[in-house]
């Protein structure tokens, strides 16, 4: 209660979540509609960090496959060669062009896993009801809604690449399954950064939350 | 929490409301991580089930190989890719290690064989050309064990056959010859096999080829087959006439095998695999009886000129063996030099000729023991004039042979019968009357070639036709076989010149001859060109009197 003081929450009133419209709840267990856009009201988000774990937990899971399968198949002259994410990074340092390599290593594989794990201490501190900090926090939730549109790049190359490399005898390129699974992270993470509260990160008192 | 602040203050007899700790509901949300992990983990569980076996083949070079890009093909299929390439063994071998597909699991068996793809070129064809395209590739042909295996060692070059059904038979080889892997095998000069591998036998005393024989043809190859090297061209002057034998182009070129039933042979299975042959460096030494029973004589001719080692004997004019060493003897009286010529004679070649009943007789006789034989021998020589002389076998090559006949006006000679080879006398003379035959034959052929050189051109071929006739009936002992094809061709050269001769006389007709429609043409063009120019004089002439004609035209005063 360093910097906001009072919440609506404190003084049992919900805000909704369309219109905004701040009112009071018809009763403590069910707080109702809101009166002016008819959307359901919550206090918090219903399930927030339920929901936003499980999201997370999808994302990280898929991220394995994600960097093991391959997610472009470059098949020239008749000889398939699979490609890894990894596997091109390291193909750019070998070959010489390391800032390539730095670009493809911090944006394919660095940033998704930076999401993961911000969202993760996001959900840890919010579960223990760790003190202060908020504007940090805060921050980092800003920072990984705003990445999350423009994580596609990856798939928005390997489906380009596809489209464009058919040469049918002499060279060809079929995306891997690793990209399916390195699209999902990316929807995965956003959907968790989305459908976590923020609100979440000043609710100090443990009657307050009733998020879990 | 704020909502009881707010309770009216009447109301503290009334019983409070239980608040119930809120049920801890599980969101459907967490379908999302349960179905993620599902699919990953049937990925990986689908990843490990089909991880077949890695293998490593040993190479003497990688030739071309490169890790993650050269693939394990069987059938034209890929079955596994190269995962790694390096040197093993202290820089003496490359090994290459293949991930192979677990479908493919099965064919990595102890016997089976690898080699390096890339293109070929031999005489016998060109192969793997396709990898030109797609970078050489490592080939592989399954083994018949069911024993896994998973280090192999890499052929250099690759096997002729691969999977083809037939069946392997080992050759037992002098020497390799001309012969390499892949060349052809004959059977009445029908492709039907090739050749699958050589090595030097394991004692070196020999060279070891595996034949393989396609499976529709396998049944040829019976226990009584003989396998000969058909390589290059085969001639062969001696006794018997000129012989010329060849099998195919390709042969001549890059060798090949043949095999065929000896004529003698009565029937006998089908070989079994791998079965153990000899390999014959001639037709004629493959068709050759074996002679399991050889007994050796000794002659004294008066000349060994043109007998060779293996001109034949002849008993009656049937063959019954071979000279088989000439040498040089003194005799011990005169202190004179005179040749030494030691005879095989093979008694079971004329015991095959023998007919019927006479057959059981004779070989009887022959399992008889050395004293009955040294008696028959005697008889046949002391009271039956058996006695060997040296004759002409082909005038035209002065080829002898050793010919055994009965002479019952012969001296009886006084022989030691109890030396070993016995001596069989040898009946001198006869010897200049065939030497003045051979002349006279000479000369007449001599002048007949004088007469050849003569002829007119065009009656060469019906000459020749005629000549060789007469030669034909003077050379009694010529071959019978290649004349009449030479007589051929001629009438075949003949035809031609006829051919020709009208062709000719057709092309005098047509263009040559006054009345021929070329002439007359070219007659009239003639005419044709000479009433050209005659107007064009008028036209000068009348230019040169009137220039202005060329303007205002032709005018009406000049008509």
């Amino acid at each position: 209660m360093t910097s906001a003081g009072l919440t609506a929450a404190h003084l049992g009133l919900t805000t909704c979540a369309t219109c905004g419209l701040l009112s009071r709840p018809a009763s403590d267990t069910v707080p109702g509609h809101c009166p002016r856009c008819g959307a359901s009201l919550h206090r918090r988000h219903p399930d927030a960090i339920q929901r936003t774990w499980a999201l997370t937990i999808a994302a990280a899971i898929c991220y394995i496959p994600a960097n093991a399968l391959p997610v472009m198949i470059t098949t020239v002259a008749g000889s398939a060669t699979p490609d890894t994410i990894m596997g091109g990074v390291v193909f750019l340092f070998t070959s010489g062009s390391w800032p390539l390599g730095l670009i493809v290593l911090i944006a394919s594989v660095l940033i998704p896993l930076g999401k993961l794990l911000a969202i993760a201490w996001l959900l840890i501190a919010v579960q223990r009801r760790a003190l202060g900090g908020e504007r940090a926090r805060m921050r980092t939730i800003r920072l990984v809604r705003l990445i999350g549109r423009w994580s596609m790049l990856d798939i928005f190359v390997d489906t380009f690449t596809v489209a464009l490399v058919q040469l049918a005898p002499l060279m060809s390129v079929q995306p891997g399954l690793g990209v399916v699974f390195f699209g999902a992270v990316v929807v995965l993470t956003m959907l968790a950064a989305e459908s976590f509260d923020p609100r979440l990160l000043w609710d100090r008192n443990p009657l307050e939350s009733t998020h879990d | 929490m704020t909502e009881p602040a707010e309770q009216p203050l009447n109301a503290g007899d009334l019983p409070q409301a239980i608040v119930e700790p809120p049920r801890r509901r599980v969101a459907f949300v967490w379908i999302v991580p349960l179905l993620a992990a599902a699919v990953a983990i049937g990925i990986a569980v689908q990843r490990v089930l089909t991880e077949g076996p890695t293998i490593t083949i040993l190479f003497h070079a990688a030739g071309g190989l490169a890790a993650g890009k050269t693939v394990l093909k069987y059938k034209d299929v890929d079955i596994g890719q190269v995962t790694e390439v390096r040197l093993a063994q202290e820089f003496s071998k490359v090994a290459v290690t293949v991930k192979v597909d677990r479908s493919a699991r099965g064919l990595m068996v102890e016997d089976a064989r690898f080699w390096i793809v890339a293109p070929r070129v031999s005489l016998s064809g060109v192969s793997g050309l396709g990898t030109l395209l797609s970078g050489n590739y490592i080939g592989m042909q399954v083994g018949r064990s069911t024993r896994e295996q998973h280090q192999f060692v890499g052929l250099e070059t690759p096997p002729a056959i691969t999977d083809q059904p037939g069946r392997r038979f080992l050759l037992k080889a002098h020497d390799l010859g001309s012969l390499g892997i892949g060349a052809p095998i004959y059977y009445r000069r029908l492709t039907v096999g090739e050749i699958a591998a050589y090595a030097l036998a394991p004692d070196g005393d020999g060279i070891d080829v595996t034949v393989f024989i396609n499976a529709a043809y396998e049944r040829y190859v019976t226990t009584e087959t003989r396998f000969w090297d058909a390589s290059g061209i085969d001639l062969t002057l001696n006794a018997e006439g000129l012989e010329l034998r060849t099998q195919s182009l390709v042969s001549i070129l890059a060798g090949g095998l043949a095999f065929d039933a000896p004529a003698f042979a009565t029937g006998g299975e089908p070989a079994s695999e791998n079965a153990v042959f000899t390999l014959y460096g001639s037709r004629a030494a493959a068709m050759r009886q074996p002679d399991p029973v050889a007994r050796r004589y000794l002659l004294y001719p008066e000349s060994a000129a043109g007998l060779r080692v293996g001109a034949p004997v002849k008993l009656l004019g049937l063959s019954a063996g071979e000279v088989s060493e000439i040498g040089v003897a003194l005799d011990p009286k005169t202190r004179k030099f005179r040749p030494r010529v030691l005879i095989t004679f093979f008694p079971e070649r004329l015991l095959a000729r023998l007919a019927g009943a006479q057959a059981g007789a004779g070989r009887a006789f022959m399992d008889a023991g050395p004293a009955a034989r040294l008696e028959l021998i005697r008889h046949q020589v002391d009271d039956l004039g058996l006695r060997a002389q040296v004759q002409s076998g082909n005038l035209l090559t002065g080829e002898r042979f050793v010919s055994l006949d009965y002479h019952p006006e012969a001296p009886r000679e006084k022989l030691d019968w109890d030396q070993d080879p016995l001596v069989i006398p040898v009946l001198a003379g006869g010897f200049d009357a065939i030497e003045a035959q051979v002349q006279g034959v000479l000369a007449q052929v001599d002048k007949i070639l004088v007469k050849v050189d003569k002829m007119p051109l065009d009656g060469i071929a019906d000459e020749l036709n005629k000549t060789i006739k007469t030669l034909d009936a003077v050379l009694k002992a010529a071959d019978t076989k290649t004349l009449p094809e030479v007589s051929q061709t001629l009438a075949g050269l003949d035809r031609t010149l006829a051919t020709a001769q009208r062709v000719l006389k057709d092309t005098n007709a047509t263009l040559l001859s006054p009345d021929a429609p070329g002439q007359q043409e070219l007659r009239d063009a003639l005419q044709e060109v000479a009433r050209t120019a005659r107007s064009l004089r008028v036209l000068t002439d009348y230019l040169e009197r009137h220039p202005e004609a060329l303007i205002r035209g032709k005018g009406q005063e000049n008509q």
